[in-house]
């Protein structure tokens, strides 16, 4: 019995071992295409659309109703001090630290990384990413790199509109709603914050952003198996993806905050 | 030299031995035609010579240079004299035909718009798909995919051509229609062929060379004439396409005889 609990867990390492490797080394391979000839723009620009417009409703709906959420609680917290003017503050420093960096980067591994894994599944089963080998074109230059470029530079501009959409959701609820004066609620939700704050936020929905794509394409291109295993890959890219955001999330703070 | 050499190709899959000690040689403009049955290996013959698979022993060498030994640009300019027709098409399904037609143009030629219109319309006309560019690959039928496959595979202007069971699932008409698109591509073009079909019929008429896959092994290489007359049970029974004999692995459940007419 101690030997198959021990058979089991070796070969469990082994097998995390060999799927870590593997996502080393298809984002090594993605960062070293990224400057490989030929540039295909239009691809480039689909993905920009793809990946950045058409998430901007979802981003706009997420962003106002957790802002909205959380000026209600922190409204209300406040209340029992008699510290109401502090909840603008708070809303502001939460807000640009860490909900619109992490709320836009779990929602867009829900909506993009998803959707990168179902293609990129679909693409391996119909046999399609064997097409483009044999059209002498590499899937990781033709599929990775135009969605990493898409998704490093998207998600830190969709989390600075989610950073502004935040303020109008604060400002819904602590002026329109609780009564604050619009004047002192706008100089107020910026009094804890320096410059350093935001560029803290767009490094983190960089590297969200980096790991969304990275994520979302490996595990399309890794997909097996036909209709399950298209199943299965959106719904994996969505999980791995979202842990590694929070676990990253905690070492950027940490590192950045120092 | 042969354009194409397989020199003692093995390949397994876990504990199955797909392919063992697989030798065949096909020279420049000549049309080998690979027969078996499901499952012996044909595809991952094709997938070999295209370096999609790597062989665990042996190797395959196309105009001497061999594949699994090539650096991925190596492979990528090797693949550029090779065009690969997938069983089921592999189009992309998030282009037009015109564009799943240009794609290898426009990633590998400095072409202009139009001459990329002209090549396309070119190779679509060689497949009898004229007409059909602005389609999506759903809007086609099983046949239409299939050409449009060759048409794609054709734009590069390829030495070499692999058709993997390019009939597979379609009626009789498009399988004589698949056929013939095939023989005015290998006249038209002069290209080199490899084809894996079981349709007999379109094999003898493509044919200049026709092998047997079985077991993993190939058992016979030559010209349909000979291969026709080829006293081996296994191509014998393959030829008359019958349930009883060496073939197949598991016995057949036994021939009933046909019910009586009822008086």
């Amino acid at each position: 019995m101690l030997l198959t609990f021990f058979d089991k867990l070796g070969s469990g390492l082994l097998e995390a071992l060999d799927t870590a490797g593997d996502f080393a080394v298809l984002s090594g391979r993605t960062f070293a295409a990224i400057f490989k000839r030929p540039f295909d723009g239009a691809n480039l620009l689909r993905q920009f659309q793809s990946v950045g417009v058409n998430s901007i409703p979802v981003v706009v709906l997420t962003s106002l109703a957790v802002s909205m959420v959380f000026a209600v609680q922190l409204a209300f917290g406040f209340r029992q001090f008699q510290a109401e003017g502090l909840a603008s503050q708070v809303e502001g420093l939460a807000i640009v630290r860490e909900l619109a960096p992490v709320i836009t980067g779990l929602m867009l591994s829900g909506r993009i990384g998803s959707a990168m894994a179902a293609e990129l599944g679909t693409m391996q089963v119909t046999e399609q990413i064997d097409a483009l080998e044999c059209l002498a074109t590499d899937p990781i230059h033709y599929l990775f790199v135009p969605r990493l470029l898409a998704s490093v530079v998207m998600v830190p501009l969709l989390t600075a509109f989610s950073i502004y959409v935040g303020f109008w959701g604060g400002y819904l609820i602590l002026v329109g709603v609780e009564g604050q004066s619009a004047f002192v609620y706008a100089g107020e939700f910026y009094k804890l914050l320096a410059f350093r704050d935001v560029q803290i936020a767009l490094t983190k929905a960089f590297v969200f952003g980096m790991i969304i794509a990275l994520v979302g394409c490996w595990r399309g291109y890794r997909t097996r198996g036909g209709a399950e295993g298209v199943g299965n890959a959106p719904t994996s890219s969505v999980v791995t993806s979202s842990l590694w955001i929070l676990i990253a999330d905690f070492f950027l703070t940490k590192l950045l905050l120092v | 030299m042969a354009l194409i050499d397989v020199v003692n190709l093995s390949k397994a899959f876990g504990p199955k031995v797909v392919l063992s000690n697989v030798n065949l040689q096909v020279e420049e403009g000549e049309s080998l035609v690979v027969l078996g049955g499901s499952g012996t290996g044909k595809t991952v013959l094709l997938r070999n010579i295209m370096g999609l698979l790597t062989p665990d022993s042996g190797h395959v060498a196309v105009e001497g240079k061999i594949i699994a030994q090539l650096s991925r640009d190596e492979l990528f300019k090797v693949r550029q004299s090779i065009g690969m027709c997938f069983q089921m098409a592999a189009l992309f399904d998030s282009m037009t035909v015109f564009e799943n037609v240009a794609f290898g143009l426009r990633r590998h030629h400095q072409l202009s718009e139009d001459a990329i219109r002209d090549r396309v319309e070119e190779c679509l006309s060689l497949v009898g798909m004229r007409g059909t560019e602005q389609l999506k690959p759903a809007e086609l039928s099983g046949g239409m995919k299939r050409r449009v496959g060759f048409a794609r595979a054709i734009a590069l202007k390829p030495k070499i051509l692999l058709f993997d069971e390019p009939t597979t699932g379609l009626d009789p008409v498009m399988t004589d229609v698949i056929g013939r698109v095939i023989l005015d591509l290998k006249h038209e073009l002069g290209v080199t062929t490899i084809t894996i079909t079981h349709d007999l019929k379109s094999a003898f008429e493509i044919a200049d060379r026709i092998a047997l896959l079985f077991r993993g092994e190939c058992i016979a290489c030559q010209i349909p004439a000979e291969f026709k007359v080829n006293p081996d049970p296994v191509v014998q029974q393959f030829l008359r396409g019958d349930a009883d004999g060496p073939f197949l692995q598991d016995p057949p459940p036994p021939k009933r005889k046909p019910k009586e007419a009822h008086a």
